[in-house]
């Protein structure tokens, strides 16, 4: 059973837990027995299942604390599998967590949602501001998710949390990909899930760079031009994408941009292939700003990314003319994988008085 | 530290070296590891990046710390 504390009042409990440094920074729902409770119930779940041991501290991620932190973000009970599932795909010995979390670079796991469960367990936004305030299945998902890393994984700034500045998106980052819109086949399904499957993918990544690019209809280089504009974004010089190499990163393409690829007749595989080729670069440039890392390459050109499959592409968003590139910490015994999950459903019930019915 | 205490546990005599700006982490996890007492020895910070002269130095400076928590028990 997870330790229960004392407070005389929930305002007091507030203030019990900040001083714990069992928060975020931001208030958070107190996490009475009877809403832990509640949350576990509908989870269909036992309270002690355990899902895996969460680094660095090594506290085990069970069902009921996993419940703690789903009430304290502000979830509902909607959102369970979600975050559920979102912890077991960083329990994922390929996620490093244990490394990511102690590393001083600012990577913060950004969670992808696919498949019908973006509906079902939200809505998860996909669509304008998507990565901003407003959305609360979004807000309240990947918010939980932090606070398990804080209070299982024992993520403290400064003193297990070497972050040397972190990002927004270690409050929260989630968001769901755009798949009725889109012109590409659902990301989860390009992964080898079944297109009726919910499941969340899950990258450490930094906070999302925007890449302006205005399309030109009456420009036959249009679509390479747009692609070697994210190529810059993804791994430039000053990316641990272009100088460690070999790690992860994710496009998240606005509808705009999603159609002049596909009106140029590329898929999503043709195009991470073109991306993949695109951050192909002169080994003397990575020597100029870092003798270092050049110096394990011995061919005159390197690749930023060991396969074109490393990237994760997506769409989401607004309509416009900004993408959104997220490069990342490329280091940890993985380097830097994405992982998926699939959601589980089918195990949640309905508590009278708590849903919608 | 990681490394350290995973050369410890492997029954090697071990000190795992942690600048200052990270010794409340090496702390952290020497104790999620279950070796609090893991011998250590504490560098100036940075390191990286500050050039081979003072690298030497602190080298210097550092061995005899390090020699000495290895005679230890």
């Amino acid at each position: 059973m997870t330790e229960l504390m004392l407070a005389n009042d929930e305002s007091d409990a507030l203030e019990v837990m900040h001083s714990a440094g069992m928060t975020d920074g931001l208030p958070v729902v107190i996490p009475t027995p009877e809403r832990v409770a509640s949350t576990v119930l509908a989870s269909g779940q036992d309270a002690d299942m355990q899902l895996g041991v969460m680094g660095p501290a090594g506290g085990v991620a069970t069902i009921e604390k996993v419940a703690v932190a789903a009430v304290m973000a502000g979830c509902l009970t909607e959102h369970l599998p979600v975050v559920i599932a979102a912890v077991q795909a960083v329990l994922q010995d390929a996620f490093d967590l244990a490394q990511m979390q102690s590393t001083t670079h600012c990577t913060a796991p950004l969670i992808i949602v696919n498949g019908p469960g973006r509906l079902s367990c939200g809505p998860i936004a996909s669509g304008f501001g998507a990565l901003g305030p407003g959305h609360r299945a979004n807000a309240s998902i990947g918010r939980a998710l932090r606070l398990c890393m804080i209070n299982i994984g024992g993520a403290k700034a400064g003193e297990s949390d070497m972050a040397l500045l972190g990002h927004p998106g270690k409050f929260t980052y989630c968001l769901a990909e755009d798949e009725e819109h889109s012109p590409f086949a659902p990301m989860h399904q390009d992964l080898g899930y079944d297109i009726d499957e919910t499941v969340v993918t899950v990258i450490g990544a930094e906070a999302p760079h925007s890449v302006i690019y205005s399309g030109d209809a009456d420009d036959p280089q249009d679509a390479q031009k747009l692609l070697e504009v994210l190529a810059i974004g993804l791994a430039n010089m000053a990316t641990n994408n272009a100088v460690l190499t070999g790690g992860g990163a994710v496009v998240v393409l606005n509808p705009e941009h999603a159609k002049i690829l596909a009106d140029a007749g590329l898929d999503r595989a043709a195009i991470l292939q073109r991306l993949f080729e695109l951050t192909e670069y002169p080994t003397e440039r990575l020597g100029y700003f870092a003798a270092g890392f050049a110096s394990r390459i011995k061919d005159k050109t390197y690749r930023c990314f060991r396969r074109p499959q490393d990237i994760l592409l997506l769409m989401a968003g607004g309509s416009g003319l900004y993408s959104m590139v997220m490069p990342s910490w490329c280091a940890g015994a993985h380097q830097n994988r994405y992982v998926s999950q699939r959601v589980e459903l089918d195990l949640y019930c309905e508590i009278p008085g708590l849903g919608d019915a | 530290m990681r490394d350290g205490i995973n050369t410890a546990k492997r029954g090697l005599p071990s000190v795992a070296l942690v600048t200052e700006d990270f010794w409340p982490q090496g702390n952290f996890t020497a104790d999620s590891l279950g070796m609090p007492q893991v011998p250590r020895v504490k560098l100036p910070h940075p390191l990286a990046g500050t050039g081979q002269e003072h690298l030497r130095a602190v080298a210097k400076t550092m061995v005899p710390l390090i020699v000495e928590q290895l005679k230890n028990d």
